[in-house]
């Protein structure tokens, strides 16, 4: 399964809500990512035309934050914390049962484009150490069984 | 006026507000050490070398970002600061590759010397250079990014400078570097290979892409880049006898500053190119190798016997704009006065000459200075079919940094050029519909101008050119609609106008009234001879404005003077002690008619290319095998010195001594880098021999010699009557 065509019509509308914003940018590329799921290459030179930036300053930012991706990701993206409180709580076997499961590696993205693994520096919830993330979901206090019925359970909602 | 005092160093400082620390140290002779810092560039802060401690508050900062504050206590170089200071260069040597025996930058490498500023030898850290893959497939510059210390000279020279937006920062941390969109190669980026970045380097990440690898230059000399109207000032690097490389000369009251182009920065490897080295002779029909004396006596004897046979009109002079100014004034004075005709010209220029010309008659030579400087600060600029980012490529850059600063752009332009984007109103124009626009545009303005006023006053009445135009008609002949006119017209509004145009404009029929009404125009917007405005003619070749000054024309003398004008004309019987004839002299295109039919019975051509420049190449040919003799003086062999009787080999632009006068009207004065391959010579020299074989009593020794006369004789190019020199400080 291949992500979608970027659709140009919705690209436009979203740049057009933004043009006129001070300081556009980053709400621009945030609702383009929030949307597509990724920010489509080709949609640098049309954002960087409509705030009068270069393409390449565009590019630089999307670049610089972790948050923004030039590539297609899955449809679930799951973030492992490897933070400190969850390093010392074993994040480390956490991750690599993830690895296994899913069969990717850090930055990957699954060939259905289902799933993306992540590693984030901190998701915020240390006292829910070791966690992780899936989309907008949290998951903590983690144990390689809870990892696997997790995973589990959104490989099932795949296939019903 | 308000300062404010400081202390750097134990030294009592004031300096007016908003200056960095980093400037009022070096105001005052105080030494701090920078990588990224460059005056031409907006400060930024990226390699913390420039640190300095305020003693008051105990706290480390950048000091080319912080702003100077009262009783402030600067230190510069406490032990502290200079143990912060090795550290930041340590860690910038650690991820630096041990390259620098092959390193192209050498010597000349900020790192390397800053390293040895601050004493570190072995950096005693663990090494962890960044490997990037070195970029080199496109044909003028290297990247070798591993060498980057991520100061962010070249974006923003890339950004600021020559506005083009190529580069900027990728990523982050260790891996961040610079990056074209969509990390591509460069010559697949909208780089334009200017090399602005290369010179601002302080590493050897960026280097100029050279055939063989040669190392630091031995020295390094300032000359004026010959390749447009333009006039850089460059400093070139030698190695032994020839250029390794060319980079702007950095000095700020240049044209060019920090800024080169394509054309200036990288093809001087050309040079390597077969040149003439030896005059030559056609002796039974082949051209062979002879010395300066016999062929020099054989131009003079052959000219001489020519012109006693047949008279003086028999004789021609093919000059170019490419010339400097003393050869130009040197060979038209063989012309004028040894040979006694005014069949002089240089054909490659003629247009643009012709609307110097057109300026110069219509405000009385008023307009004849125009500093590009003025196009990134003034208010409104009309550019008329031309495309400057292709011609003079550092006047663009000019005009998109003045742009981004808020001056508005108008382009009326038959098609679209790289300037577009920059402009506030573009309008695509039937070719040769310029008159009829212009008329548009002023029409649209007048009215409003007269509608303001009640009436128009009588003053604006005269200005019958504009009064009623009939601007359904305009928009018909120039094939754009009504709203975009108005809209260029609402961009030019109330606002003083410069006007960049090129030689096309004189290729329609009413190309001359094409110029009166662009004069109009500013005339109306009271724009015309003002300190903020220009009329800019782009120049194609190096010397235009010179070679009409200096007379290289059929019809005109030195100094603009026209050959019809009595007075002028007694003036320079007077100077030069001959008698003038008031008789127009033949153009280049003449020449060659006049060939054709046999009454042409020599031509000396110097540094021009008859081929390149008149149509009809076949015709020209003929033209030139029918002549008795043919002299050209040239730097490289090609179809014209097969032809020729005899070939002088001359000398390219720094090779040789002599000025320039660029497209603003600076005079600038070079001296030789290098000296001329073989046998070949300056070309003044050349010609200074020439005048004494053709019996011209003075010797012209010494390019010094002509210069003077050119101040004494000419008094637009004396100074202080003495001598010239660049008229922008």
């Amino acid at each position: 399964m291949k992500p979608k065509e970027t659709d140009w019509n919705q690209l436009f509308s979203i740049i057009e809500k933004h043009k006129h914003e001070k300081w556009g940018l980053i709400p621009l590329l945030q609702d383009i990512q929030e949307s597509f799921g990724y920010i489509p290459p080709d949609s640098i030179e049309p954002v960087a035309q409509a705030l009068n930036m270069f393409p390449s300053q565009v590019q630089g930012v999307i670049t610089f934050y972790a948050g923004f991706t030039l590539k297609p990701r899955g449809k679930y993206v799951i973030r492992c914390c490897r933070g400190t409180a969850c390093h010392v709580k074993g994040s480390r076997s956490i991750l690599r049962l993830m690895k296994k499961e899913l069969g990717l590696e850090e930055g990957e993205t699954s060939e259905d484009y289902q799933f993306t693994l992540e590693t984030v520096a901190c998701l915020g919830a240390c006292f829910l150490a070791p966690t992780m993330m899936v989309n907008r979901d949290y998951f903590g206090k983690l144990s390689p069984t809870k990892v696997n019925s997790v995973l589990s359970q959104y490989k099932k909602s795949e296939k019903c | 006026m308000e300062t404010i005092a400081l202390i750097i160093d134990n030294k009592k400082i004031s300096c007016p507000p908003g200056t960095s620390i980093l400037e009022a140290a070096q105001q005052n002779g105080i030494k701090i050490p920078t990588l990224c810092y460059h005056p031409d560039l907006k400060p930024f802060g990226a390699c913390r070398l420039c640190l300095v401690e305020d003693e008051n508050t105990g706290r480390l900062m950048a000091s080319c970002v912080t702003p100077v504050a009262p009783n402030m206590s600067i230190r510069t170089d406490s032990p502290d600061i200079k143990r912060h200071r090795r550290n930041i260069v340590r860690l910038m040597m650690a991820e630096h590759p041990e390259s620098c025996i092959v390193c192209n930058k050498g010597n000349r490498c900020q790192l390397r010397a800053i390293a040895a500023q601050l004493g570190i030898g072995e950096t005693k850290l663990y090494s962890m250079p960044n490997y990037k893959p070195l970029e080199q497939a496109n044909e003028f510059i290297v990247r070798d990014l591993s060498k980057c210390i991520l100061c962010g000279k070249c974006i923003r020279a890339d950004h600021e400078l020559v506005v083009v937006g190529a580069i900027d920062y990728n990523h982050r941390g260790f891996i961040s570097r610079p990056a074209t969109v969509h990390e591509q190669p460069l010559e697949k980026s909208n780089c334009i290979f200017c090399g602005t970045c290369v010179s601002l380097c302080p590493t050897g990440a960026l280097s100029p892409k050279t055939e063989y690898y040669v190392g630091t230059p031995e020295r390094e000399s300032r000359s004026v880049c010959g390749f447009c109207g333009v006039g850089c000032s460059v400093t070139m690097g030698v190695v032994g006898d020839q250029i390794a490389e060319v980079s702007p000369s950095h000095v700020r009251t240049s044209v060019n500053g920090s800024t080169l182009c394509v054309r200036g920065h990288f093809p001087h490897e050309f040079l390597k190119a077969e040149r003439l080295t030896q005059p030559l002779l056609r002796k039974d029909g082949e051209p062979a190798p002879a010395s300066w004396e016999e062929s020099l006596e054989i131009v003079s004897t052959r000219i001489l016997d020519i012109r006693k046979q047949y008279g003086p009109q028999s004789v021609a002079f093919i000059g170019s704009s490419e010339c400097n100014n003393e050869e130009a004034y040197l060979f038209q004075k063989i012309a004028r006065v040894l040979v006694e005709t005014n069949n002089v010209d240089n054909p490659r220029a003629a247009y643009t000459q012709a609307v110097l010309r057109r300026i110069d008659e219509k405000t009385n030579g008023r307009c004849r200075k125009n500093p590009l400087a003025r196009l990134e600060n003034g208010d409104a600029v009309f550019i008329l079919n031309a495309d400057p980012g292709e011609m003079n490529t550092v006047a663009s850059f000019y005009l998109k940094r003045g742009s981004r600063k808020g001056v508005s752009l108008v382009m009326a332009n038959p098609v679209r050029t790289e300037l577009t984007a920059f402009s506030s109103a573009f309008l695509e124009i039937r070719p040769q519909s310029e008159f009829e626009l212009i008329k548009g545009i002023g029409a649209l303005l007048y009215e409003e101008q007269a509608t303001e006023n009640g009436c128009a006053s009588p003053e604006m009445q005269q200005r019958s050119l504009f009064s009623d135009t009939d601007l359904d008609k305009v928009c018909q002949a120039a094939g754009v609609n009504m709203d975009s006119l108005k809209q260029a017209a609402n961009v030019l509004r109330g606002k003083k106008v410069s006007v960049v145009t090129g030689d096309e404009i004189m290729l329609a029929e009413n190309g001359a009234e094409t110029v009166n009404a662009l004069l109009e125009l500013m005339a109306m917007t009271q724009s015309l001879g003002k300190e903020d405005t220009g009329f800019y003619v782009l120049a194609k070749a190096c010397n235009e404005t010179g070679a009409y000054d200096m007379g290289l024309l059929p019809d005109a003398l030195p100094g603009r003077q026209l050959l019809s004008d009595d007075s002028a004309r007694k003036h320079w019987e007077d100077t030069w002690k001959v008698r003038l004839s008031p008789d127009q002299g033949l153009s280049a295109v003449r020449m060659i008619e006049e060939a054709e039919k046999g009454n042409l019975k020599a031509l000396y051509i110097l540094r021009e290319n008859p081929f390149e420049i008149l149509p009809d190449p076949d015709r020209v040919r003929k033209a030139l095998e029918n002549l008795d003799f043919m002299v050209v003086q040239d730097i490289f062999p090609g179809e014209l010195t097969e032809m020729a009787d005899v070939v002088l080999p001359g000398a390219a632009f720094f090779e040789k001594g002599g000025s320039f006068t660029n497209m603003e009207g600076r005079i600038q004065v070079f001296e030789p880098v290098v000296s001329p391959p073989g046998e070949a010579r300056q070309d003044w020299e050349i010609l200074g021999h020439l005048t004494a074989k053709l019996g011209h009593s003075e010797p012209y020794d010494s390019v010094e010699k002509i210069k003077q006369e050119i101040a004494r004789v000419i008094p637009m190019y004396s100074e202080d009557g003495r001598t010239y020199g660049d008229w922008i400080r």
